[in-house]
């Protein structure tokens, strides 16, 4: 009867289809994050300390 | 030819620009939000001057807190963390001196206009379109600068705090060029592209991803390097940061539509935002425990370094305020809560906890280091976190008090549930006048708290040389291997990405095509399923060295970025474009404005009144025995910008029209408590006495004409005709009624807007079916 009413019905599966290719999606990167190899991983969080920081005071004064 | 070893100097330079610059924005935002918060129980603080009341404050506020606080900071945190994780120099000083300035100036524009009432009318979009088009192409120089220096690193490998960064940028811009699409009808005034249920649709899936993409992507950057580094170990696990950042990046743009939940919305529309933002938990989550599982070992730490202090109970925030959201995204929830003050609550846990103690735990960790000086005291930065917290604290305690009080007030219905247990508004605005003051209390702590920082950073830096980091690195560090690399024909011909294509090929024929090419989508849909998991098992390496390669190859990462953060904007718009017109709207249909109550709807706009009114009456029976009937979806749909409103401190004004008369109205904006005692509304007495800028009218009917709204063909003799017969007849109604005022002062053409509210034509069943 009503044009919006009826598209929404097919509409709908918007969001099973849009749910299903999350999860798609989702379940592919945990796999691949989960193969990633030991030293890439520790080639890549180690990262941030490629370059050395000087320190400041409250990094290695214990007693302030 | 060997490889040679150069000295590399960061700019930091511009580093510590914008870290000042958000250092002074922060404490001007703040103060702006502590004096709108003490409005809201204390009228008088309104002052009657129009630039300094609530409503043209509050977007001054959060606009000042989000582009200028988090987003200076948030530069100062990219350009700092970028160029060591991929050990190269910005690679231009001029871009990077444009980008600070450029970004500095759209601020002050941004300070000047909103006061002045020059407003967009759309939550955290008001900035007017010369300003905005000022943000697309300072963003673009950020971008370009950016990248380039991608193109130059000498660290193959995308450390994952780059990878926000990119998502950052990427969906940003297409977030803020698709929102803010307008047609200008002079320099300080414009329309936006999309109105009505398709303006309210955009505007939330850019006003989510606003705080997805701007508040959190780029400050979870700012989380991966300089947590591990003030911890002094790498993060807990590069896998779930892995997922975080995907899973984050793809789920997050769906999730807009939870802002419109029992709203006129179409229902598919909020399930798909309502079930988005609940899977949004598991990312959000991985993301929280990995930033505060990388503090393992060193929560000794927390004792004498506040920098740490500030990370943990930041990452915490990060952590409770997304597992509020989703929670406020649940329908049920979000009919209690949605309108009230628990949004404010939930939307400053997140911007007070989370942005405010990353920016001050980052800057307290970079002052000594850019300075090369000692913090001037520990112990002013410790009594800064302790202030900070017990005021955020205090005010998301007041916030949920209110918002939950004022919810279950608003909400709550007798004689069962044919009459409302407290009908009259104004019941609410005085129960919760005691947790406005304590909110008021909590973020002046919290201000207060921020000056310590500044009197602090002030005493550090007076008088100390400013340093630039530099290292020393081989010139062809950065060269990827040729079997490394990934071409962008190589990245959509890889096994995953042209069986994803494929599949959501097959998906559309299956879901939009007539019969053959339905069940042909299906089967084909099921084959590209069996031959994708074949290939994977029989060439599974070519699908782990795809993944490798993305790893170090900026370009093919960014465009599946582009994909992900795409897609589910995409896939909510377009149908929501094509299908929610005028012309195919059923029920009722709005009546265009005429050109007088056009201009009062500008004043409106201009005023910030959806700020404090919204003009959406949800499908729930409370809101139906308050306001009246709920509001269809077609009868603001000639709504240039919509007005649905986020927040009701007053009541909601769907269907105010003729519901009072004229002089009531007039009485209400020339003083509210005269009306109705107890409302916490300012005056409005320049309404009285300004003339309405009718001048433009003729320009602002032929944009409407653009969009879309059925205005006859009036010629400009004609709209101003039409204008002085309105505004003479409710300029006599009031005279009769004891008050005296011109037929053009601003009062007259607000009073036609408002009568006009709720006013629509019946759409026949049959008109509608035929199309």
């Amino acid at each position: 009867m009503f044009r919006r009413l009826i598209f929404e019905d097919s509409a709908a599966l918007f969001t099973l289809v849009a749910f299903i290719t999350a999860v798609s999606i989702f379940v592919s990167i945990s796999w691949r994050a989960i193969r990633m190899k030991r030293p890439q991983l520790a080639h890549s969080e180690q990262l941030p300390f490629a370059i050395p920081t000087p320190a400041a005071r409250h990094d290695t004064d214990t007693t302030a | 030819m060997p490889a040679r070893k150069i000295t590399v100097e960061f700019n930091d330079k511009v580093v510590r620009q914008f870290l000042l610059a958000s250092v002074i924005w922060g404490a001007v935002g703040m103060l702006v939000g502590v004096l709108i918060a003490a409005q809201l129980r204390y009228w008088q603080l309104n002052f009657d001057l129009p630039w300094l009341t609530f409503g043209r404050l509050r977007p001054l506020h959060t606009n000042a807190l989000i582009f200028a606080f988090v987003g200076n900071m948030m530069f100062a945190g990219v350009y700092y963390s970028t160029q060591r994780l991929v050990k190269a120099r910005l690679a231009s000083d001029f871009l990077s001196q444009l980008h600070f300035w450029g970004w500095q100036a759209i601020i002050v524009a941004a300070a000047i206009t909103l006061p002045l009432g020059f407003s967009r009318g759309k939550e955290y979009a008001e900035l007017i379109w010369p300003i905005n088009i000022a943000v697309a192409l300072i963003w673009v120089v950020f971008a370009v600068n950016f990248f380039w220096t991608l193109a130059r690193r000498r660290e193959p490998t995308l450390y994952v705090g780059i990878w926000f960064y990119i998502a950052t940028i990427i969906t940003v811009a297409m977030l803020y060029i698709v929102n803010h699409l307008s047609i200008p009808t002079g320099l300080l005034h414009s329309y936006p592209l999309f109105g009505g249920v398709q303006g309210a649709l955009v505007q939330w899936w850019y006003g989510h991803n606003a705080v997805a993409f701007f508040l959190t992507t780029p400050i979870l950057g700012i989380m991966y390097y300089f947590v591990p580094k003030a911890a002094e170990r790498p993060v807990y696990s590069y896998r779930l940061s892995v997922i975080h950042f995907w899973s984050l990046v793809f789920v997050y743009i769906w999730a807009g539509p939870h802002h419109l939940l029992n709203t006129a919305l179409p229902d598919w529309l909020q399930t798909l935002g309502m079930t988005f933002s609940l899977m949004l938990w598991a990312p959000s989550w991985a993301g929280m425990l990995n930033g505060l599982l990388t503090i393992r070992g060193a929560w000794d730490k927390l004792r004498t370094d506040p920098v740490l202090k500030f990370f943990a109970v930041a990452v915490t925030f990060y952590g409770m305020s997304t597992f509020e959201g989703p929670l406020l995204s649940i329908k049920a929830v979000s009919a209690l809560a949605h309108y009230t003050d628990w949004i404010v609550g939930h939307v400053h846990s997140g911007t007070l906890g989370w942005n405010g103690f990353m920016a001050a735990g980052m800057i307290y960790w970079l002052l000594p280091r850019l300075w090369n000086r000692p913090l001037h005291s520990l112990a002013l930065a410790n009594l800064h976190f302790w202030l900070g917290l017990v005021g955020i604290l205090l005010y998301t305690a007041a916030m949920w008090t209110s918002g939950i009080t004022q919810g279950v007030m608003l909400n709550a219905t007798a004689e069962g549930g044919t009459v409302l247990a407290y009908s009259n508004f104004i019941e609410t605005v005085t129960t919760i006048r005691p947790m406005m003051l304590m909110r008021l209390i909590g973020g002046g702590l919290y201000l207060v708290g921020w000056f310590l920082l500044i009197y602090n950073l002030w005493k550090t830096v007076a008088g100390a040389q400013a340093v630039n980091g530099s290292i020393e690195v081989f010139d062809d560090a950065g060269e990827i291997r040729a079997d490394e690399k990934l071409s962008l024909v190589g990245t959509f011909l890889s096994p995953p990405v042209a069986f994803s294509i494929l599949a959501v090929g097959f998906s559309c024929a299956w879901m939009f095509g007539n019969d053959f090419l339905s069940i042909a989508g299906l089967v084909a849909l099921m084959l590209c399923v069996v031959a994708a998991y074949a290939h994977f098992e029989s060439r599974g390496k070519k699908w782990a060295s795809w993944w490798d390669r993305l790893l170090v190859n900026t370009a093919p990462f960014t465009i599946l970025v582009v994909i992900a953060v795409a897609a589910g904007g995409l896939v909510q718009i377009i149908p929501t474009v094509l299908v929610h017109r005028a012309a195919n709207v059923e029920d009722r249909r709005q009546i265009p404005y005429t050109p007088l109550e056009l201009a009062g709807r500008d004043l409106y706009v201009s005023e910030g009144c959806h700020n404090c009114h919204s003009q959406m009456i949800r499908t729930l029976v409370p809101d139906v025995l308050r306001y009246g009937d709920y509001s269809r979806l077609g009868e603001s749909i000639y709504d240039y910008p919509f007005q649905w409103g986020s927040k009701r401190t007053g009541p909601d004004l769907a269907r105010v029209g003729q519901k009072y008369p004229n002089i009531w109205h007039y009485r209400h904006m020339e003083n509210p408590r005269s009306v109705s005692a107890g409302s916490t509304m300012p005056n409005y007495p320049w309404l009285l006495t300004k003339a309405t800028d009718t001048a433009a009218l003729p320009g602002k009917i032929s944009a409407q004409r653009m969009l879309g709204v059925p205005y006859p063909a009036w010629s400009p003799a004609e709209v101003f005709a039409d204008v002085d017969a309105q505004a003479k007849a409710i300029a006599d109604d009031l005279r009769a009624a004891g008050a005296a005022v011109a037929p053009d002062r601003q009062i007259v053409a607000l009073i036609a807007y408002l009568q006009k509210l709720g006013k629509f034509e019946t759409v026949a069943p049959a008109k509608a079916a035929a199309r």
